[in-house]
């Protein structure tokens, strides 16, 4: 109690405003007490003369027990509001993303928010989305710039609010445009709405910044300590008719903006003496402040421990709970020291007295996972075998007849697929095509279906993928895990994205991803002989979209092998001897180049030199 | 026609082992890590997210570094392996998908596929199914 007390109790009625806009905020504080001497008052927002008269009298608080909080209470008119109008309560400027207080006014912007009106974006299934992958979704295919304004989740929806017609029809029009990892579309709602809650501020914007000046008033730079002790009562406040009650979620809302963009490294917060009967508005300061070391709550209205609970992860060494009605429900002393180190495990001062240093356990549980590699060969032996058998395997996949494939399986080959769940009209998505198929065993139970989806034999196998939509793979986007190597198998996953190519204007042009076990015997000329094809696909996510198809290095599966004429079959036998690059990279060469050997060979050797030639060109 | 019938019931019995395997497994690494290697064979290899490991110690010391987890399988798919690749020994390819939440991390969604080996243990005088290799991936492992 005895340091907390000092710099709790050290608060001034110098004035001195928070540096007026955030940005400058981190770096740029002056907020020790040499700069607030010398600040001064800011212009046009100091206290008057009545207010110092005021704080003289009353103005510094302790943090003791007394009850000087009843004296205050005389003065103090809690029903009176300050006049409120409702185009003065919404600001552009205070809402996330938008920065800063305001300074003032702000007509102009009023007159256009009429015009523009706040619109609620509500997504179905939202809550298992993770917040930043959705926005960044969002704002990817949003033609229009637009903030998320109070992005929440309840029950399963999640929501957020655009304050822009334009916005809010483009965003409707994002409705079903984004595909999860699940392979399920992205449902948006759009409708006008209220204003958000947040914004419904009993606190307009010059009230604000008296708020944010009396903050800055009773903040202390040399110990990071913010004294919030009976705030309402702030003579400076109340003689501008401004009432701030922390049980109010917007008020403990526009003080924990204040600190997070002034302050953020605050050290110390006293809240004391507030009102204040639950704790879910102070729950941002977990994110918002987190070097808060010492917190004060005593002298409120907390009525069970319970209510700690939402402030666990903070790193409190200090907390003060004296005088809450949560104080009188422990039978004992260790009963409450226990209930409140079991969500501060860190607590070395409760109330003020010295609590027994904690002693911890050295099992740190982990919660770092491995970082994640790509691909996983084991030697370049193998991969140069397993990139030799994509090359020829997709090419042929992708070339519009799938026959040939008969080569690359086994006579008593298996084949089967998974797609996941789809809560949509499978036929109207993508994966409807792959839905029919999957071998899904979690929900298919009959046996005989079962069966059924399970394609054995080589001509059954091959038989089965001729009827799959007709596809383009990007080789460049592959990853390879081996699983298992031996004498008599290599086993190995693939995974990738994939587009499907649009035959006749029937097929849409959808990407999708896959992962896919190949697991093959030994076949003649170093070659691999596919036994067993486990494929599981799903519908790309936005950011596969994105990155799909993007890498520079042609792919040899984009130029079907067939319909060459002999003379341009006997001048890529010779062109591969020479350049020493595969079939398909030299017909590739060749077919840029017009079937001319000269300047093919004068590019080749051009590239060549330049190191632009993928490894996987030289791989016969 | 025989040869139809015996991977008929061949490929019943895979179903009913991997719905088994997976029910078993994946209880186990949320809630039973410790015995977790006990289904791995001696030099079993796992490659998790493109990070091999091998051999029991290994996989072992792997696990016990990973956060505590909630596995959801959503789908599950298995195929007997061809004999051929086997030299005879019964062998089960087992593929799942599904989200997993490892604690400290948001959930994802994961691919993995398995090979299970019968051996014959000498805790039983009945064959148990081993894993050999196990293959784990986020499916968006790159972002």
């Amino acid at each position: 109690m005895a340091d907390g007390g000092r710099y709790y109790n050290e608060h001034d009625d110098r004035t001195a405003p928070f540096p007026s806009r955030k940005g400058r905020g981190h770096k740029n504080r002056s907020f020790d007490r040499r700069d607030r001497r010398r600040g001064g008052h800011p212009g046009g927002f100091g206290p008057g003369p009545r207010s110092r008269l005021l704080d003289d009298t009353d103005g510094d608080v302790t943090m003791s027990d007394s009850s000087q909080d009843s004296s205050s209470q005389n003065r103090f008119t809690p029903y009176v509001r300050p006049s409120r109008k409702p185009d003065g309560r919404f600001d552009r400027r205070q809402m996330p993303g938008g920065r800063g207080i305001p300074g003032g006014g702000g007509r102009r912007e009023r007159s256009v928010r009429n015009r523009l009106g706040w619109y609620k974006v509500t997504i179905p299934h939202g809550k298992k989305y993770d917040k930043k992958w959705l926005i960044t979704a969002l704002q990817n295919i949003c033609p229009v710039q637009y903030t998320p304004v109070q992005y929440h989740v309840d029950h399963n929806r999640a929501h957020f609010y655009v304050e822009d017609s334009a916005a809010a029809g483009a965003l409707r029009k994002c409705s079903h445009k984004i595909t999860d990892s699940d392979g399920y579309k992205v449902e948006l709602h759009v409708n006008p709405s209220n204003p958000p809650s947040f914004l419904q501020s009993d606190l307009k914007p010059e009230q604000l910044e008296h708020l944010k000046q009396c903050m800055a008033k009773r903040f202390d730079g040399s110990q990071q300590a913010l004294d919030l002790n009976n705030i309402r009562t702030d003579p400076d406040l109340v003689s501008q008719n401004i009432e701030v009650i922390l049980n109010r979620k917007t008020n403990m809302e526009a003080v924990l903006k204040i600190i997070e963009e002034n302050i953020p490294e605050l050290a110390c917060l006293n809240l004391s003496n507030n009102r204040i009967h639950k704790l879910d508005d102070l729950a941002d300061v977990v994110t918002k402040v987190p070097n808060l070391k010492a917190l004060n709550l005593s002298q409120n209205e907390l009525k069970t421990d319970r209510e700690l609970d939402k402030l666990k992860g903070l790193k409190l060494v200090e907390l003060w709970l004296s005088n809450n009605p949560l104080c009188d429900h422990f039978k004992d002393q260790p009963a409450y020291i226990s209930a409140v180190r079991q969500r501060f495990p860190r607590l070395l001062k409760l109330d003020g007295c010295d609590l027994p240093p904690p002693i911890g356990f050295d099992v740190e549980t982990p919660t770092a996972i491995p970082p994640s590699k790509g691909s996983c060969f084991g030697s370049d032996e193998i991969k140069a075998l397993i990139l030799r058998f994509l090359q020829q395997y997709y090419s042929i996949y992708d070339s519009g007849d799938r026959q040939p494939l008969l080569d690359a399986y086994h006579d008593g080959a298996s084949l089967s697929i998974t797609t996941p769940y789809t809560s949509q009209n499978p036929s109207r998505s993508s994966l409807g095509e792959y839905y029919k198929d999957s071998r899904n065993l979690k929900r298919i139970k009959d046996s005989t279906m079962r069966f059924r989806l399970l394609k054995h034999t080589r001509l059954n196998v091959v038989a089965f993928l001729n009827e799959l939509p007709k596809t383009q793979h990007d080789i460049a986007s592959f990853t390879v895990d081996v699983n298992t190597y031996t004498n008599t198998l290599l086993s190995f996953t693939v995974s990738g994205v994939f587009k499907e190519v649009v035959v006749d204007g029937k097929s849409r042009e959808s990407t999708m991803a896959f992962s896919r076990v190949f697991i093959t015997v030994p076949a003649g000329n170093s070659g691999l002989c596919i036994v067993n094809d486990q494929l599981f696909i799903r519908m790309a996510t936005t950011e596969e979209i994105r990155k799909a198809f993007v890498a520079p290095a042609p792919t040899p599966s984009s130029s079907p092998v067939p319909t060459l004429t002999a003379p341009q079959q006997e001048m890529l036998t010779a062109f591969s001897l020479k350049s020493g690059m595969n079939l398909e990279w030299s017909q590739k060469c060749l077919q840029d180049n017009e079937w001319d050997f000269n300047r093919a060979a004068q590019i080749f050797t051009q590239l060549k030199a330049e190191g632009k030639i993928p490894d996987v060109a030289f791989i016969k | 026609m025989a040869i139809t019938l015996d991977f008929r019931t061949h490929a019943d019995q895979s179903c009913r082992y991997a719905e088994e395997f997976v029910n078993i497994y994946y209880d186990c690494v949320d809630k039973k890590r410790r015995n977790l290697t006990r289904l791995y064979l001696d030099k079993a290899t796992l490659v998790w997210n493109g990070n091999a490991v091998s051999g029991q110690d290994a996989l072992g010391e792997f696990f016990e570094s990973l956060p505590s987890s909630e596995f959801q399988v959503l789908t599950l798919d298995c195929q007997p392996v061809h004999e051929q690749a086997t030299q005879g020994q019964t062998t089960l390819l087992v593929v799942t998908c599904g989200m997993v939440k490892f604690e400290g991390n948001k959930q994802r969604f994961f691919n993995q596929n398995f090979l299970l080996t019968a051996q014959a243990s000498p805790n039983s005088d009945q064959p148990v199914w081993k894993i050999a290799s196990d293959c784990f991936r986020f499916q968006d492992w790159n972002n």
